[in-house]
């Protein structure tokens, strides 16, 4: 997103360095010899068009969504592109530590997925939230997996050096259980759904 | 916190972010008004006047030397905005050289040269699986940018430690910098890179 962001303001800059240029010449052009303009750009065959349409006309009104869209484009893109990372304590004075909301993730579903009575598991985490959601193994009947689970997870979690600590979430996934106590005649489904990032 | 060592964790995008959320909000700001007056909201006859005014454009064609010049300095203004815009955007960072003086007189060190020889520090720390580091900020003030892979299971304080005893003073003493701040990003429980195609 940082990576878009650059591009993305070298063209503005471009664009808007090519307007200012084109609009320096032009009119030093056209005061220079009137009966000569314009010089490269037709603006004023652009200007009677324009004093032919109206506000209300489907062209200037399409125009207008256009430029209203690709503005709001821009404004969401700048806020995407500010940084993901996860803040860990100092360990010294001159040193910031951070870490991704992809790796709590994985280290959450490397933890998880090793536990008895899970058959697979997906985590997504952010600076705030770690959601686990996990799917108990059909053999196992343990009513108390989910509770366990959250218990490692905290753990786990308040191991860990961050500065903001994260609230976690798990959720068994019944309906997978249900489903694989009576299995379906065909389809394999993935043992681990893998990690979906946060952000 | 230090500021310094924060500012390292990544390469700024201030300016590219500004930019990009300003000229968003103007054009978001244009469009919305123009569909607004085209509503009628500003009033029905205002929906019905074209959209190049005549009123407004006798008013720019009569205003005389005043308007060009205004013109004029509009176009140079947007003009050496988009140049710094675009050559700010579109450099890549600048990795200082770090310079210091010895008994000989001064001595030059490539950025190179001291981020191979933190890398090759940070990757003896064990459960490092991968090291990259870079040298960011300014002759002057330089600061470490260090990405480190972590293999699972590796204790986070214990390379903390290693990091700030072993290769950070290293590095702090090698460069004769009394200061010399460090941004790391942890990659925690990363795959080892064997990739089998």
């Amino acid at each position: 997103m940082r990576a878009l962001i650059r591009i993305l303001t070298t063209l503005i800059g471009v664009a808007v360095a090519v307007v200012g240029a084109l609009t320096v010449i032009e009119v030093l052009w056209a005061w220079w010899r009137p009966a000569s303009a314009p010089l490269w750009i037709p603006w004023p065959q652009w200007l009677d068009q324009a004093s032919t349409l109206t506000w209300q006309g489907t062209g200037p009104r399409v125009t207008a969504a256009l430029v209203a869209l690709a503005g709001l484009l821009l404004v969401l893109l700048s806020a995407a592109a500010r940084r993901h990372h996860l803040a860990l304590h100092d360990p010294a004075p001159d040193v910031t530590v951070t870490t991704s909301s992809r790796s709590l993730a994985r280290v959450v579903g490397h933890r998880v997925r090793a536990e008895t009575g899970v058959r697979s598991a997906s985590v997504t985490a952010t600076r705030a939230h770690v959601t686990v959601r996990a799917a108990a193994a059909p053999t196992d009947g343990d009513d108390t997996l989910r509770a366990r689970l959250l218990e490692i997870v905290r753990d786990l979690v308040d191991d860990l050096p961050l500065r903001e600590k994260p609230r976690v979430t798990v959720t068994i996934d019944s309906s997978r259980e249900r489903r694989e106590r009576h299995p379906e005649p065909s389809g394999s489904r993935p043992a681990a759904p893998g990690l979906r990032p946060g952000s | 916190m230090s500021r310094s060592s924060h500012a390292a964790v990544a390469r700024p995008a201030t300016t590219e972010r500004t930019v990009t959320a300003v000229v968003g909000t103007l054009a978001l700001l244009a469009g919305l008004l123009a569909l607004v007056v085209g509503a009628g909201w500003l009033g029905a006859d205002r929906a019905t006047r074209p959209v190049a005014d005549p009123v407004a454009v006798d008013w720019l064609g009569g205003s005389g030397v005043l308007g060009r010049l205004l013109a004029v300095l509009l176009g140079l203004v947007l003009l050496v905005l988009g140049v710094r815009w675009a050559l700010r955007a579109s450099r890549p960072e600048h990795h200082p050289d770090v310079e210091f003086d010895d008994a000989e007189g001064e001595l030059r060190v490539s950025a190179r040269a001291v981020t191979e020889a933190v890398q090759d520090d940070a990757r003896g720390i064990d459960g490092v699986s991968r090291a990259r580091v870079t040298l960011v900020g300014s002759q002057e003030r330089p600061a470490l940018r260090l990405l480190l892979a972590l293999r699972r299971g590796t204790d986070i304080r214990m390379v903390w430690s290693a990091l700030e005893n072993r290769v950070l003073a290293r590095a702090r003493d090698a460069l004769g910098l009394e200061r010399l701040p460090a941004a790391v990003h942890l990659e925690l429980d990363a795959a080892e890179r064997h990739r089998v195609r």
